[in-house]
């Protein structure tokens, strides 16, 4: 056993910084003042495909800073999830992103970084409107076709759905945490809560530590200002 | 003659008992403790699926143990006429499906992930604010895991070797699987780490492949024992000494002409027959018996239960 320790001790000094772990591929290697070739899934303010010109969006921009940071050329890739995720599996991306949650039902296909950032979705009201405790019958505008809708109407509000939230509704407004400000206030009512992923290769483990040691360096504001430019370029 | 008692240990082996049931609880504590500390370093990764499944098969031996260690000494009842020294056979049986289920479950496990081409993702962690590889802690909290089973491995082997006790072996063996399989996982850590996504799989394989080797050798030991093979040491490797010992003893009585015993293991104990001839002439046969009786069972603690019986000639023989 004590031939096991001191094994593991030098396995452990010998492997200590210098590229530690591998990626299984070479994906770390491709990118690296290589091409970058990610997969973008319509998800505003996280990214979002336009009709002419490069995806634009808060993760979008991450990319885009990560990218510079190793000296790659950024290929886009916008489609579903379903289309992207089965090409992360054979490296046929190496990233993909577009408001990813870490609870993505795709581990079978891409391996999903750490969390790098947790955003609230709140019930927000602007000033001198008051939301009660219980919703019921309460008129609240709530982005149309999304599960809160669902989760609202289950507490009986009156839901009214709007295709973009302003926050000059008039109303209580669902609207996700970086928005909150002077002009909209959280209530006590936090409807969802998110972990933000991005998806990699699964098994290309140096690049996926490349990644998250990068997101995983990025403070909440800055996300959040992200976001905020993200909301405003929309 | 008395028919029953409840007598199985002498006092220095039961000691020794009281200490192998201390050990179970210790091993099943061992295992709780486990199975946390791998969920909360591994999330919700395939690999903590295994050990998770492993480590509950863990948890098989020491409860059946424990469980028989609770029946074995009940007084026989009309019922079960031989009494409860059996339950810890049953529960050799047990032990023995769970290491054999253990085994089978690795290389099933590892055979998908290799046919599968899996290729396992080990990411960052933050620790107290520090950035570091996964892979670290996860070897960290496998070798933890490691140096109990190893220690507890060995302990348990020892007292199953003195109490003559099949469940605290096959556990032991379960604890040896155990630790070879967490350095299975250590090496395919490190294999992962260095690019290589096989170097997991086939770890496990192999490991794998010997706890199912060991598995069936137990697991045919336990159902020998159910169909009263002959006793055998406790490691299954020999014929036990005893009964050829004391048919010796018994033959070298002036007044037996010739004899033949047959014995089974009833859990910790023996029991079975024993066919005498007297020579002609022997006077008051049945005290001699009931001596011969007494004496069968001084001869050593583990024989417990002999009748006796007297004939005239003994033929088939096998």
């Amino acid at each position: 056993m004590r031939r096991g320790v001191s094994l593991l001790v030098v396995v452990v000094l010998l492997v200590g910084g210098c590229g530690w772990p591998r990626d299984t591929g070479t994906t770390l290697a491709d990118v690296r003042d290589g091409v970058l070739r990610v997969g973008v899934t319509e998800s505003p303010p996280w990214a979002w495909a336009p009709d002419q010109g490069d995806p634009q969006g808060a993760e979008v921009w991450l990319v885009q800073r990560l990218a510079q940071r190793l000296g790659a050329r950024i290929e886009w890739y916008p489609g579903s999830e379903t289309a992207l995720m089965p090409a992360l599996k054979d490296r046929v991306l190496d990233l993909v992103v577009g408001g990813l949650d870490a609870q993505s039902p795709w581990i079978e296909h891409a391996s999903l970084t750490r969390p790098y950032v947790t955003t609230r979705t709140f019930i927000a009201v602007p000033p001198g409107v008051a939301v009660p405790d219980d919703l019921s019958g309460v008129r609240i505008a709530v982005p149309a076709g999304t599960a809160e809708v669902a989760a609202l109407t289950s507490e009986d509000a009156d839901v009214v759905a709007v295709p973009e939230v302003t926050g000059s509704e008039g109303l209580p407004v669902v609207v996700g945490e970086w928005r909150l400000g002077d002009k909209l206030r959280a209530s006590e009512h936090e409807l969802a809560k998110q972990d933000h992923v991005w998806a990699v290769p699964p098994g290309e483990n140096g690049w996926q530590v490349q990644v998250e040691h990068f997101l995983l360096d990025l403070s909440h504001d800055e996300v959040t200002e992200l976001l905020l430019r993200a909301e405003d370029a929309r | 003659m008395r028919v029953s008692d409840r007598f199985e240990l002498p006092p220095d082996k039961a000691a020794l008992h009281r200490r192998a049931v201390r050990l179970e609880w210790w091993t099943i504590l061992f295992f709780v403790v486990a199975i946390t500390m791998l969920a909360v370093t591994l999330g919700q990764s395939q690999a903590m699926k295994a050990a998770w499944i492993e480590d509950m098969l863990g948890l098989v031996p020491p409860a059946a143990f424990l469980i028989a260690a609770r029946y074995r000494t009940r007084t026989p009842t009309t019922r079960f006429p031989y009494g409860y020294h059996r339950s810890v056979s049953v529960a050799f049986l047990a032990g023995a499906v769970a290491l054999f289920g253990l085994g089978g479950y690795v290389v099933y496990d590892s055979a998908m992930r290799l046919v599968a081409r899996e290729r396992p993702p080990i990411g960052l962690v933050e620790v107290f604010g520090q950035q570091i590889w996964l892979g670290w802690p996860m070897i960290a909290v496998l070798f933890a895991t490691m140096v109990p089973a190893i220690m507890l491995g060995r302990v348990k082997q020892r007292i199953a070797r003195d109490l003559h006790d099949k469940v605290l072996f096959a556990d032991a063996e379960m604890n040896r699987a155990d630790w070879l399989t967490a350095g299975a996982a250590i090496l395919g850590i490190l294999g992962i780490g260095a690019g290589l996504w096989w170097a997991d799989a086939v770890a496990a394989l192999i490991i794998g492949a010997d706890i199912v080797r060991d598995g069936v050798r137990t697991l045919r030991g336990a159902v020998a024992d159910l169909m009263d093979e002959r006793p055998l040491v406790v490691d299954g490797s020999r014929p036990h000494p005893l009964p050829d010992q004391l048919l010796m003893a018994v033959l070298d009585q002036d007044w037996v002409a010739d004899a033949w015993l047959r014995l089974r293991e009833e859990g910790h104990v023996f029991a079975g027959e024993l066919i005498v001839v007297p020579r002609p002439d022997t006077d008051s046969l049945v005290e001699r018996l009931e001596r011969l009786e007494k004496f069968a069972r001084g001869f050593d603690w583990r024989m417990h239960d002999l009748v006796i019986a007297p004939a005239s000639r003994i033929e088939g023989k096998p």
